[in-house]
């Protein structure tokens, strides 16, 4: 078989369990979690993928991947479906000698050195499968290319304050790092790593095979690779992006991001600014039927909805059902979840496929910070019967 | 049993007035999400009719574009898939008058086929049939020609394109072309079974005698001839009938019955459509949406009732939308106001402007019109 040479190849790490996520990463990898009213989390990178036209992407998968694999199928919905190139789903794979589950995420990218080398490219980008946020790589490769970086790392700008929760990259003024520090107590500079990272491909290589003979290794980019390279001398760069980026690892982040598409002027607007669309697996669906007596303000709606009851400040996704009197308040509605006539549900995420029956109840309404907002999550599939209550926080 | 299907694209170009002026009457947006062909190409794909070819003859840009390599429809583009067959005009008759003289230009498509069925089918219903109990139906009456009609539809004057009346054991007994079918009668639904050979036959011995009209020239003659046995199969799912600018309107706007959306978007057989990628449909603050049809990628803040609502239309505070059918990349200004119309696509309705149509008579807008 013959391979192209590719000037980039994207590896998307997708194995997460996504545990803080609980019960919504219970049957679903972290990157396949249902977002904003039709997305999943995965189609942010490989949306981001295509609209930078990078066009061969390896996934890599290992936890739950069996919904993932289903969903990515031969990407089409991404335009992925190229014979040279295209998306590759990449689970750890049984060797004559061993198998190995990937133990962590350098050693992934070490298992899948075979498939990068066939198209042996000159860079090789790393993402992350749990972050929502638009990026066009492209800008991000030419900064790599003009600063003849061997690893540039793209970072964001945090509040000082808190950037002691983050990996800080500290940089001289040209973007130069010369320190990498993983959660400083004393942050000297407030550039927090965003996991997305620019390799070249020969010393990606030469730095994973190393690692790999490593015992004491822990086989992960922030605490072996990036050390390591910075340790051997080898040119590292900052990459500044501006834009929307938000880490969905927790239930309250899940649903803050979910939040911030709201509203008339949104926080994360994702109505395809020059025609930079953020592309999904679409079903065949009718258009949402909006009926009389229902109220919506201040929410998504998607196709495939039925809407008889209330909606205020949320995101309601393919294919619900929200019966009449139901009242949904500041909560995520994941596709084909059916709540009932007079069901409430308040600051809550129910997952695909749930029930909430006639008067139950979910959640309730609360004001606060984020941190101290207690969001109900109802599980994939579960059903709340008839007049059950919820309670703030709870976890069903 | 292997079965070919052909759509006609334009045949009622003409009485869709100013929606088939940049269009194929196939390509007219309708339900907010969809084309009309749709629904027939649907009802192919779903009832495993993989060669399928669509007969055209102008303006059918727009329909290329819809259908794209019909990976949607889980079809594809090529000679064992979808083939568009524009007219066929080496000869003397590159435009055609009517559904028999267009099926020349399919002739190769028909002769390099196996198929042993072929279904014919105008592209203006919408309706969720099932082509796989028609063959049978069809295959057990032994008949020579099968048409799919709808009861219930006629009252003595409305004049129906093609009618059929049959016995109380389901067997023909007449027919007739443009006329005002009497209750009791059933009303083709422009969808027909026939032999593949059969009908190679039936082009060979119709078209160079002048004869144009399937209906008319073919089926009505002949079975009145006594040359030709007609079955009839009776449809009792939702059909509707998009005819004529009013019908059309009325149309859309049954589908905010949900008897009827449920008759035509069951789950199990979907209609499929060109996917857009656009983001859900964002709700203001201030807006009032009832009784609507909402589609993909909207921005509604103002008030919206009644309507059909397609992808990325925009309607801000203080507009108002009531009564009317709005087409893909709309913009309704505040302030202005919009009852009983249908814009056409990407309209843009300034502030302070109000349209007004009646019910019986809905105002059209053209496409791309800003008012």
């Amino acid at each position: 078989m013959y391979f192209q040479k590719k000037r980039c190849v994207a590896m998307l790490l997708a194995g997460g369990q996504g545990s803080r996520l609980k019960v919504l990463t219970e049957k679903t990898a972290k990157p396949a979690v249902p977002f904003g009213g039709k997305y999943r989390i995965i189609d942010f990178p490989l949306s981001n993928c295509v609209n930078s036209h990078i066009d061969t992407v390896g996934v890599l998968t290992q936890y739950q991947p069996l919904e993932l694999n289903e969903y990515i199928g031969n990407g089409q919905p991404w335009d992925l479906n190229s014979s040279h190139g295209g998306v590759s789903v990449l689970p750890p794979y049984a060797r004559s000698k061993r198998s190995d589950w990937y133990k962590g995420t350098a050693n992934a990218i070490y298992q899948n050195i075979p498939f990068i080398a066939r198209y042996n490219p000159d860079d090789v980008l790393i993402l992350s499968g749990d972050h929502i946020y638009e990026m066009d790589y492209a800008k991000m490769l030419r900064f790599h290319k003009e600063k003849d970086a061997d690893l540039t790392v793209a970072v964001r700008p945090v509040p000082m304050e808190e950037a002691s929760r983050f990996g800080i990259m500290n940089t001289r003024e040209d973007g130069a790092i010369y320190e990498f520090e993983e959660k400083p107590k004393k942050p000297k500079s407030n550039k927090a790593s965003m996991g997305i990272y620019i390799f070249k491909w020969e010393i990606l290589r030469k730095f994973l095979e190393e690692d790999e003979e490593d015992p004491k290794s822990e086989n992960d980019f922030g605490k072996n690779i990036i050390p390591n390279l910075l340790n051997a001398g080898h040119k590292l760069y900052a990459y500044e992006f501006q834009g929307y980026w938000k880490d969905v690892g927790t239930i309250n982040s899940l649903w803050e991001a979910n939040m911030d598409l709201l509203g008339d002027e949104p926080e994360f607007n994702i109505y395809g600014s020059n025609g930079r669309k953020i592309y999904a697996r679409n079903y065949a669906m009718p258009s949402a039927f909006i009926a009389k007596g229902s109220e919506i303000s201040d929410s998504f709606v998607a196709e495939g909805c039925d809407i008889y009851g209330t909606v205020q400040h949320s995101v309601i996704s393919a294919g619900c059902v929200i019966g009449k009197g139901a009242e949904i308040h500041d909560s995520v509605i994941m596709p084909n979840v059916v709540v009932e006539a007079g069901a409430q549900v308040r600051h809550a995420i129910v997952a695909e496929d749930c029930v909430i029956k006639a008067g139950a109840r979910v959640g309730e309404d609360q004001e606060g910070s984020l941190e101290q907002l207690k969001i109900s999550v109802i599980g994939k599939g579960k059903t709340v019967a008839e007049g059950e209550v919820v309670a703030p926080g709870d976890i069903m | 049993m292997e079965t070919m299907g052909i759509i006609f694209s334009n045949i009622y170009d003409s009485h869709m007035g100013a929606l088939t002026e940049i269009r194929t009457s196939a390509s007219i947006p309708v339900g907010g999400r969809y084309r009309q062909i749709d629904f027939i190409l649907s009802n192919m794909a779903n009832s495993a009719i993989r060669h399928i070819g669509i007969i055209t003859k102008y303006n059918y840009q727009s329909l290329m574009d819809h259908l794209g390599s019909c990976q949607e429809w889980d079809l594809q583009l090529g000679s064992q898939g979808v083939v568009f067959l524009p007219p066929y005009s080496t000869g003397h008759t590159g435009i055609y008058r009517g559904k028999l003289e267009a099926l020349q230009t399919a002739l190769p498509v028909l002769r390099n086929g196996n198929q042993d069925y072929v279904v014919l089918a105008d592209s203006n219903v919408m309706a969720s049939v099932d082509f796989r109990k028609v063959i049978e139906h069809h295959a057990a009456s032994g008949c020579d020609v099968t048409v799919v009609a709808k009861a219930g539809l006629t009252d003595g004057k409305t004049v129906h394109h093609f009618a059929l009346r049959v016995d109380e054991s389901g067997k023909t007994v007449g027919m007739g072309v443009d006329y005002g079918a009497p209750v009791g009668d059933l009303v083709g639904m422009g969808m027909f079974v026939i032999s593949r050979e059969r009908l190679i036959s039936v082009i060979g011995e119709t078209v160079p005698h002048g004869k144009y009209h399937l209906e008319r020239d073919f089926i009505m003659e002949e079975f009145n001839a006594g040359k030709l046995s007609v079955n009839v199969y009776p449809f009792d799912g939702v059909a509707l009938f998009n005819q004529s600018v009013e019908s059309y309107f009325k149309n859309n706007m049954a589908l905010l019955d949900a008897d009827i959306r449920k008759g035509l978007f069951h789950g199990d057989v979907p209609i499929y459509t060109k996917v857009r990628d656009e983001v859900p449909t964002r709700y203001g603050k201030t807006a009032q949406v009832a009784n609507c049809i909402v589609a993909d990628g909207c921005r509604l803040s103002g008030l919206v009732e009644n309507s059909v609502i397609f992808r990325e239309v925009k309607v801000e505070d203080g507009a108002e939308v009531r009564d009317s059918v709005v087409m893909q990349g709309c913009t309704i200004e505040k302030g202005a106001s919009v009852r009983y119309t249908i814009l056409d696509k990407d309209v843009t309705v300034k502030s302070g402007t109000k349209l007004l149509g009646s019910p019986e008579h809905p105002l059209t807008i053209r496409k791309g019109v800003i008012v």
